[in-house]
């Protein structure tokens, strides 16, 4: 009989299996606890010791076993006790019922018993969990925080004051103080950082974005100065507001100084090659001084043969020097525009207009085109918008397309040497750009040598440094903007070049 | 506004340079005439007055040497004054050859501008004194009969009367009644004023030619 129970049990999924066993091994007890209260006091069975025996037997099995064992055992107690109140034992005859009230309160405490028990535990093991939960966390975090501590990327986490609460093995690299010294602190204090932008205007992007992206420049333990690219990302709490902020950094210094040197050494490669076009235009440009000069000497002549005669008339003589002050501020004009083009310093970016450097420039080769006879036309946009740069540069891209025009367009036909200067507004996607053009009738280019046209020092004009192409095509992309050739479906070539609008 | 005042014709395409010679040319007494181009002097109508043209070298389409040229195919040509913005030596030499009168660097010297000016607008009537004077001449020697113009070339070679009516087979006094003929008309008091006249139209002492107006 045991035997087949052990059978069937096996048969029974583990968690039944536990509960038939406890169960098993409960009602053994019940037995035992029944037989001795029967054995020690024959004649008149101790019910209420055998009750509380019972109870204690349940509140065991409700401690270690599961629920369903404790219940079953309980009802299997009142089993019990029925039996022990009407000998013989184990005779199974209940001709003389209990008090009802007796058993059900038995039958009560041992469910309420076993209901408590059993939510204690349910408790206990909650908390259990939530402990070991807790204790994994922990693990993880220190784990985390130990890989932070092999980036080389300096990590600082730092809360809604910018009070530094972390701070990794490469921060203290970078910047010399340690964890025990920077935590505390706050941050844009210890690290004297100079934002690109108001702080006020990234913590603004930070909280609706909850990133921010840029260079810093910030003060190292030893008072030196370092550029670092850094990203910001804001944490947010369960109730979604701001609780910290993570900082990582990334020493970009040497990037940064090899950077300053190129653009550098790239300006003044640009100087060198607007000053030697310059130096190719000296005979245009000394004539468009030469112009004005030429009428002020006359003017000036005429206006003391005017005073030289009786009775002269002095408003020919006040017309004549007005002509004079006209045309020195023109002279003045050409002189000032020189100096700015051979200016060794690079000028911060501003707003400017395309069609004012048109304007500016054309006068600095009018002389050059006259002289072999190519004729210059405009054709510029009322509406276009203003781009971000530097005049100068931009100047100089126009003038090196301008002398490549003239140069291309004086060997050929007499109705084919005009030149057109245009500028244009260009919408690509939703993005505004504004274009400038210029088209010549001329040779054209050699499909051959359009793939290295933009390179350094590749040039097809004999005296040429083929500098020319390359430093615009550079100018163009410190500008955002690029330069591009396109051949003409008659003759000649149209360069173009084309900056992003500046957005206002 | 007397008529002697001479004509200063101004081609340059600078607008400013335009205004301040045709001041400049004005203060001095002349009067003046501007024109932006080449071309534009080309097809204006111009009196013919004496004076000169005071040109650019460069000048968009038609350059300041190509109307040079144009301008000494034709009769009548002016004297030129070329103004340059950049003189160099072979561009002048064949400004020179081609019969300008200056050629002057921009910034001009003025005076030497002014100077220049007087000098071409001299030259030019002397030219047109020596046209007018020639015209004449032609005129009279035009209204000759034929015989009374074999009669001239011979008595400008040299010969005597008697030569000459050996020569046609005539009587030496009617010979000596021609060449009277010959004096009066072409308004030569003398033989040497009547060899003269003969050069300068291009008679040659034993030549044959007969130079008309139209030759």
């Amino acid at each position: 009989m045991p035997t087949t129970a052990i059978a069937w049990s096996l048969l029974l999924p583990p968690a039944a299996r536990r509960v038939a066993g406890q169960s098993l091994l409960a009602v053994f007890a019940l037995a035992a606890v029944t037989l001795a209260c029967a054995w020690y006091q024959p004649a008149e069975p101790q019910l209420t010791t055998a009750a509380l025996l019972y109870l204690v037997i349940v509140v065991f099995l409700s401690l270690n076993g599961s629920f369903t064992a404790a219940i079953t055992v309980s009802i299997i107690a009142v089993v019990f006790l029925q039996d022990l109140a009407a000998p013989p034992l184990f005779s199974l005859s209940f001709n003389e019922p209990l008090d009802l009230i007796a058993l059900s309160s038995f039958l009560t405490t041992a469910l309420v018993i076993t209901r408590l028990v059993s939510r204690m535990r349910g408790s206990l093991e909650k908390l259990r969990a939530s402990l070991e939960e807790l204790g994994r966390a922990e693990k993880a975090t220190r784990q985390q925080a130990a890989l932070l501590d092999l980036t080389h990327d300096t990590v600082v986490v730092r809360d809604t004051q910018d009070v530094i609460t972390f701070w990794n093995r490469g921060a203290q690299e970078l910047y010399g103080w340690s964890a025990t010294q920077a935590v505390g602190r706050v941050v844009h204090a210890l690290l004297h950082t100079k934002f690109p932008v108001p702080l006020a205007q990234i913590t603004e992007q930070l909280h609706s974005t909850g990133r921010w992206e840029g260079e810093l420049i910030q003060t190292r333990q030893d008072s030196s100065e370092v550029v670092v690219a850094s990203r910001w990302s804001l944490q947010r709490n369960e109730a979604a507001l701001p609780a910290a902020t993570l900082e990582t950094n990334n020493d970009i210094t040497a990037h940064k100084q090899a950077q300053d040197a190129l653009l550098q050494a790239q300006t003044e490669l640009a100087r060198i090659t607007r000053v030697t076009t310059l130096g190719e235009l000296a005979a245009s440009i000394a004539h468009e001084v030469n112009q004005p000069l030429t009428a002020i000497v006359a003017d000036a002549n005429a206006a003391l043969n005017w005073l030289a005669m009786e009775d002269p008339n002095l408003n020919v003589v006040r017309e004549t020097l007005t002509a004079i002050v006209k045309d020195s501020e023109r002279a003045a004009e050409v002189l000032t525009r020189i100096r700015g083009m051979l200016s060794r310093s690079s000028q911060p970016f501003q707003a400017c207009d395309l069609g004012v450097v048109v304007r500016e420039t054309l006068p600095l080769v009018r002389s050059e085109f006259t002289r072999h006879s190519v004729r210059v036309e405009i054709e510029l946009s009322a509406d276009l918008p203003l781009v971000l740069g530097d005049f100068i540069l931009l100047q100089q891209v126009l003038l090196n397309l301008l002398v490549n025009a003239a140069e291309a367009s004086r060997e050929v036909d007499p109705a084919r040497r005009v030149v057109t200067v245009g500028t244009l507004m260009q919408r690509d996607d939703a993005r505004l750009s504004s274009v400038l053009q210029v088209r010549d009738a001329g040779v054209g280019i050699r499909e051959a040598d359009l793939p290295q046209l933009f390179e350094a020092f590749y040039t097809t004009k004999p005296e040429g440094l083929g500098m020319g192409l390359s430093i615009s095509s550079a100018i163009l992309e410190r500008h955002g903007g690029r330069l591009w050739v396109t051949a003409n479906l008659d003759y000649g070539v149209t360069f173009h070049f084309s900056i992003p609008a500046l957005v206002s | 506004m007397n008529a002697a005042r001479a004509l200063i014709h101004i081609v340059d395409d600078d607008e400013s340079i335009r205004r301040s010679l045709r001041g400049l040319v004005e203060s001095a007494g002349h009067a003046a005439a501007t024109y932006p181009s080449a071309q534009d002097f080309l097809t204006a109508s111009r009196p013919d007055t004496p004076g000169c043209l005071v040109l650019d070298v460069q000048m968009p389409g038609l350059s300041g040497l190509d109307l040079q040229r144009q301008l000494a195919a034709g009769e009548g040509a002016l004297p030129i004054i070329f103004l340059t913005g950049r003189g160099n030596i072979p561009m002048s030499v064949q400004a020179m050859k081609a019969g300008a009168v200056e050629f002057l660097t921009k910034p001009i010297d003025a005076p030497a501008l002014l100077a220049a000016i007087g000098h071409a607008v001299e030259r030019d009537r002397a030219v047109r004194a020596e046209r007018s004077g020639l015209d004449e001449l032609r005129g009279r020697y035009q209204s000759l009969t034929p015989r009374e113009r074999d009669v001239m070339h011979g008595i400008v070679a040299g010969r005597l009367n008697k030569q000459i009516a050996a020569e046609f087979g005539t009587s030496e006094a009617t010979v000596k009644e021609q060449r009277g003929q010959v004096m009066h008309k072409m308004a030569a008091d003398s033989l040497a004023a009547l060899v003269r006249i003969a050069e300068r139209l291009g008679i040659r002492s034993e030549g044959r030619s007969y130079p008309t107006k139209d030759g």
